[in-house]
């Protein structure tokens, strides 16, 4: 048979590889959260940690006239969380690295999966992971005081941040990852995030906020994740003026990283 | 070849066991210690964030907690970066004895540390000279913090005697975690166990005293602070600075991360003696 007699159904099935790729991409990260659970557990532990050792440590702030809980560890367990949540999704950069530089990421690009899949599946396991580190941080978070001041719903917005926070954190270390293609990377990866997270309100609200710190909240979009984040857990009703920055940052971000990571996937292919 | 800590001195003069500070072991010590800061200083991606981050934490608590300082129990300060500083020093510290533990446990993982071992060279300026190299450094940061911070409003009231205790304070603190996390590194003989162990000092630091008063915390988190000998020697370099050089902040900076040092030595020379006996 002739390649010009090749069967045209191929390109059905390139539709569904995308999805396909990405479900198996995914699921091969989440066999490795099993096989090594060291990769996340920092992770995991780390938010609960945090949440415990500043509400702890900062336990007065609450004192400030105005400030808009009783209960300090609702004001960090959503920074916690976001934290939590994007270091989850910085480490499918490291796995990335691990990949490039034991060489199975070459094997996986000769395969026939579309390139935004290796993208796209550890995406989606970095949800899987921002899910899983949310839900252990609340329960824990709850055992150590933190209380729903809005009912249930406010979990929803906690958990669209998180989310929102691990694929901007996925698509940034992979974007890194396939630019550097080795650990030099890691250590850009985690302190950019690390930076990002906590040039915001993370420690006090703006209004209690002084000097250089006060100008770059004002800019910083992943404030407005922050405040997304914190909207259950906080007195002030919730509502949408509140909500839509968030949601505008975690979509052009995502959008940013999403481009950022195949534009290196690109590079890389064409070497 | 003896196997003891004090082992075969140098031209195969075999001891009875016990150390003998001659002059080549200093002089050992000296070479060793030259060796563990030039690695530091030839690798400065490693040791960089333990100068920037305390430095960083400190900027941002200052425009972050600048107004928290009026709540009920907080001490009279001029700014809330006078507070920070012993805490910068502590984290910086805390954090770069890390890295050179990570060093030597590097040293065991490759080889040079049993080459060290089947030199004529003591066994304690091996150890010790890696722990003056982190105490050198520890030096340097607390230096550097004062040196950086005071453009940016940082009033040491205790003057130059305050700042030469906080340096000596920085400096005995460094050898305390540095022996600390040395004797990880020769137990585990493993680089990435000795930096897993880095959370625990993470918990250490933020269970103190080191970023807020004690008297502002309650409950469970004041108790541990209240038996929490980081919040001690914190809060003695933080009276040299927002009250002045007195005797007893002098002491109280100096003499517990002492104090911590003799225990944390121990451990390192115990799991020195360990290793040997297992090789």
């Amino acid at each position: 048979m002739s390649g010009l007699d090749a069967p045209t159904p191929a390109r059905d099935v390139a539709d569904t590889r995308l999805l396909d790729a990405t479900i198996g991409l995914a699921r091969r990260n989440f066999v490795n959260l099993t096989r090594l659970p060291s990769a996340f557990l920092p992770a995991l532990i780390m938010p609960i940690v945090q949440s415990i050792a500043f509400s702890g440590t900062f336990f007065a702030i609450i004192q400030l006239p105005g400030f808009p809980t009783d209960r300090s560890i609702n004001w960090f367990l959503p920074l916690a969380v976001l934290m939590g949540c994007g270091f989850a999704g910085v480490g499918l950069g490291f796995s990335a690295i691990r990949d490039l530089e034991g060489g199975f990421h070459d094997r996986l690009r000769l395969t026939p999966a579309p390139r935004l899949s290796l993208v796209v599946g550890p995406m989606a396991s970095a949800m899987i992971r921002a899910v899983i580190a949310t839900t252990t941080v609340v329960i824990v978070g709850t055992v150590f005081g933190a209380r729903l001041v809005h009912g249930p719903l406010g979990l929803l917005p906690l958990y669209l941040a998180g989310i929102g926070i691990s694929v901007i954190g996925a698509g940034w270390a992979l974007g890194l990852a396939f630019r550097f293609r080795d650990m030099r990377a890691a250590a850009i990866m985690q302190l950019t995030l690390f930076l990002a997270l906590f040039l915001t309100e993370a420690q006090t609200p703006s209004f209690v906020i002084e000097g250089w710190l006060d100008g770059v909240v004002r800019v910083n979009p992943f404030n407005n994740i922050l405040r997304l984040a914190r909207l259950g857990w906080l007195d002030p009703d919730m509502t949408w003026s509140d909500t839509w920055g968030g949601l505008v940052a975690i979509s052009a971000l995502g959008a940013f990283t999403t481009a950022f990571a195949r534009r290196g996937l690109a590079t890389l292919s064409d070497q | 070849m003896s196997t003891t800590v004090a082992g075969t001195e140098p031209g195969g003069t075999a001891t009875d066991g016990r150390a003998t500070l001659s002059p080549s072991v200093s002089a050992q010590i000296v070479a060793m210690s030259r060796r563990a800061i030039l690695a530091l200083a030839r690798q400065p991606a490693l040791v960089i964030p333990s100068m920037i981050f305390p430095l960083f934490f400190a900027a941002l608590g200052t425009s972050a907690f600048s107004r928290a300082t009026r709540v009920p129990g907080f001490p009279e300060v001029d700014s809330y970066l006078d507070f920070a500083l012993a805490g910068a020093i502590a984290q910086g510290v805390l954090f770069g004895s890390t890295v050179g533990a990570t060093a030597l446990a590097t040293d065991i993982e490759n080889g040079f540390f049993d080459r060290l071992l089947s030199s004529p060279t003591s066994r304690v300026a091996i150890i010790v000279g890696r722990m003056a190299g982190g105490m050198a450094y520890g030096a340097l940061q607390t230096l550097v913090f004062v040196l950086v911070l005071l453009p940016f409003g940082l009033s040491v009231k205790g003057g130059l005697p305050g700042v030469a205790a906080l340096i000596v304070s920085g400096t005995v603190l460094a050898l305390a975690v540095g022996a600390l996390m040395s004797a990880m590194a020769i137990r585990t003989g493993s680089s990435e166990a000795t930096q897993g162990a880095f959370p625990l000092l993470f918990i250490a630091l933020f269970f103190s005293s080191s970023f807020f008063p004690r008297e502002t915390m309650s409950g469970v988190y004041a108790t541990i602070a209240d038996w929490n000998p980081i919040s001690h020697l914190v809060e003695g370099m933080r009276d040299l600075v927002i009250e002045g050089f007195t005797a007893s902040a002098a002491l109280r900076a100096t003499l517990i991360p002492a104090a911590i040092a003799v225990a944390t030595i121990a451990l390192a020379l115990r799991a020195l003696r360990r290793r040997l006996g297992a090789t």
